[in-house]
């Protein structure tokens, strides 16, 4: 399903064009602060007037308030990403059904986590967000399933996925879910890395968008087990290969430093380090850092969003804005109805 | 116990002298137990108040760590990983003594779990949601420290209130009336002492009289 030889190249021109026009609705900056002005209804008239009329309308049943509106975009998300994911053929369908892969990993985590819980299924069937390869009739066949291991072998053969042995043995033996979860992960980062031809300068670009993304998934792992105390080879466990800055011994010499400010030497070679020494001297909580991370990563995404028009840079580019969108619609959502201050949802905002 | 009601006899004086004795020493006692439980309500006043504000910064922190978790990661994103824990804390409740006054004693087992054996994914579970965890754990157990000191405080406040209506029964009707009717029997005793006295001189009298 991922590889790419002996395949097609892929209807670059018209998935891009299809994107651009898509790109065209997405919303400018000013909304948000709009947005900030006012009251939760008055959110979801303003984006259900601006392109999330349907799944506004079509959930309006079944939720309301901020819950509405967060199913109602993450809906909306999901049609765009499928819907593009559907035109595109040849290696172009392969290297985005790679990217969208990650939410077919998020639906099996909520299935998983739902039924190792004992929830009903039509409570997570409403967790989805089928944005991935996998059709919802796919998933939701996966929740009729009765177990967490009739699940796991359904996903696998959909996938193509092999979970070793010695990790579902672990499951079976403990019912602790953290191992599969975290080789799903490293298996979504390996196949997508795969499915990326190098040979084009786009997908190099790619290539090293995806790989800036492990370095920010590492880092952020390692920094997390660091503050619970795990260090060194038990924290190497969690470290996903072929990060672009952080290597093995990179990721190594992080792991072994005891705490968050003696590990900052190891890091200080990083390209980002100038963008998040100030984050790391918060030893009190990792969100700040975590937040500092994402932006970085994001902005990264904007020195190459305008390069290569007719290649995948544009639609991977509308796919980021896209998923940014609808977590800023949410951000701003739950943080008024939660009453949190204008400023610190300001601070939590990405605006690229 | 009316004064009226009494038998003035040498054993119900002796009765009596028995049973002030008694009563003063149990006032004595329970004027002690008072004042101990009374100094005990303080210190552990003290002790609810500061957990009385820990359970408040607590939960602040804890709601705003999770309203922030939820803004950033989405309200799903929070469910899943509160779906996929796979520990419980477990609590028990016992029972221990203060001054012969039983108080819940509550032990719980809420060893804070490692990111490890959570449950969910240590890679994807984000920062956010870890910190809303560790705070809400943290609350927890607060919670159920402050329950314990809350339930021996009211416990206490009542045992106090108790002890105090009994110090006062004592106090102001018990030995009051045991001591009138004290006085009465020996008033009476004596009475009837002199009366006797008085028959005896009498008949004396009467004897001389029939002898002369």
């Amino acid at each position: 399903m991922f590889g790419r030889f002996g395949k097609k190249k892929g209807n670059y021109a018209y998935t891009v064009a299809r994107v651009k026009a898509k790109k065209s609705h997405l919303f400018k900056d000013d909304a948000y602060s709009k947005m900030l002005l006012m009251s939760l209804p008055e959110i979801s008239r303003f984006i259900s007037e601006s392109g999330y009329s349907e799944e506004i309308t079509e959930l309006t049943g079944k939720f309301e308030g901020i819950d509405l509106i967060e199913h109602a975009t993450y809906r909306n998300m999901a049609g765009y990403f499928k819907g593009i994911l559907d035109v595109s053929t040849g290696e172009l369908h392969d290297m985005l059904a790679a990217v969208l892969q990650r939410w077919d990993v998020w639906n099996l985590k909520v299935i998983l986590r739902g039924k190792s819980f004992g929830i009903d299924p039509d409570s997570v069937r409403e967790d989805l967000v089928p944005a991935g390869e996998l059709a919802l009739q796919e998933l939701e066949k996966m929740i009729a399933l009765e177990t967490v291991g009739e699940v796991i072998d359904a996903y696998c053969k959909l996938t193509e996925t092999v979970i070793p042995p010695e990790i579902m043995d672990a499951y079976k033996t403990d019912g602790v879910l953290t191992d599969i979860e975290d080789f799903l992960d490293k298996e979504y980062y390996r196949r997508l890395l795969e499915s990326i031809d190098p040979s084009s300068k786009p997908t190099r670009l790619l290539q090293d968008y995806i790989r800036n993304e492990i370095d920010v998934v590492n880092l952020e792992t390692l920094l997390k087990l660091k503050v619970e105390g795990v260090v060194g080879e038990q924290a190497m466990r969690f470290v996903i290969p072929n990060g672009k800055e952080i290597d093995r011994k990179t990721a190594e010499r992080i792991a072994a430093a005891a705490t968050v400010e003696e590990a900052m030497g190891a890091m200080s070679k990083l390209s980002f380090y100038g963008d998040i020494k100030d984050a790391l001297a918060d030893t009190g909580s990792l969100t700040e850092l975590v937040s500092v991370l994402k932006k970085v990563h994001i902005s990264q995404a904007r020195t190459f969003s305008h390069l290569h028009p007719l290649s995948i840079i544009p639609i991977i580019d509308f796919m980021i804005h896209k998923e940014i969108e609808v977590n800023n619609i949410r951000t701003v959502a739950r943080g008024l109805a939660s009453g949190l201050d204008r400023d610190v949802i300001k601070d939590l905002l990405v605006v690229v | 116990m009316s004064v009226h009601e009494v038998t003035p006899t040498r054993s119900v004086l002796l009765d009596l002298k028995r049973r002030i004795k008694l009563s003063k020493s149990g006032y004595k006692i329970m004027k002690m137990k008072r004042d101990g439980l009374i100094i005990e309500f303080f210190e552990i006043m003290e002790k609810a108040k500061k957990m009385r504000e820990s359970v408040t910064s607590d939960y602040e922190l804890a709601m705003e760590k999770i309203t922030v978790a939820m803004a950033v990661e989405g309200e799903i994103a929070v469910k899943s990983a509160a779906y996929a824990l796979k520990t419980e804390p477990t609590v028990v409740v016992g029972s221990k003594s203060i001054m012969g006054m039983m108080v819940p004693k509550v032990e719980a087992d809420l060893s804070r779990s490692s990111i490890l054996t959570k449950g969910y994914g240590v890679i994807s579970t984000s920062a956010y949601i870890e910190e809303a965890s560790k705070a809400f754990e943290k609350l927890l157990e607060t919670l159920v420290r402050a329950a314990e000191i809350e339930t021996t405080m009211k416990r206490l406040l009542d045992e106090i209130e108790k002890t105090k209506r009994r110090v006062n029964a004592l106090e102001f009707k018990v030995i009051p009336e045991l001591e009138e009717a004290e006085a009465f029997v020996e008033f009476r005793l004596e009475e009837m002492e002199r009366e006797n006295t008085i028959r005896l001189k009498h008949l004396k009298r009467k004897g001389e009289a029939a002898a002369e």
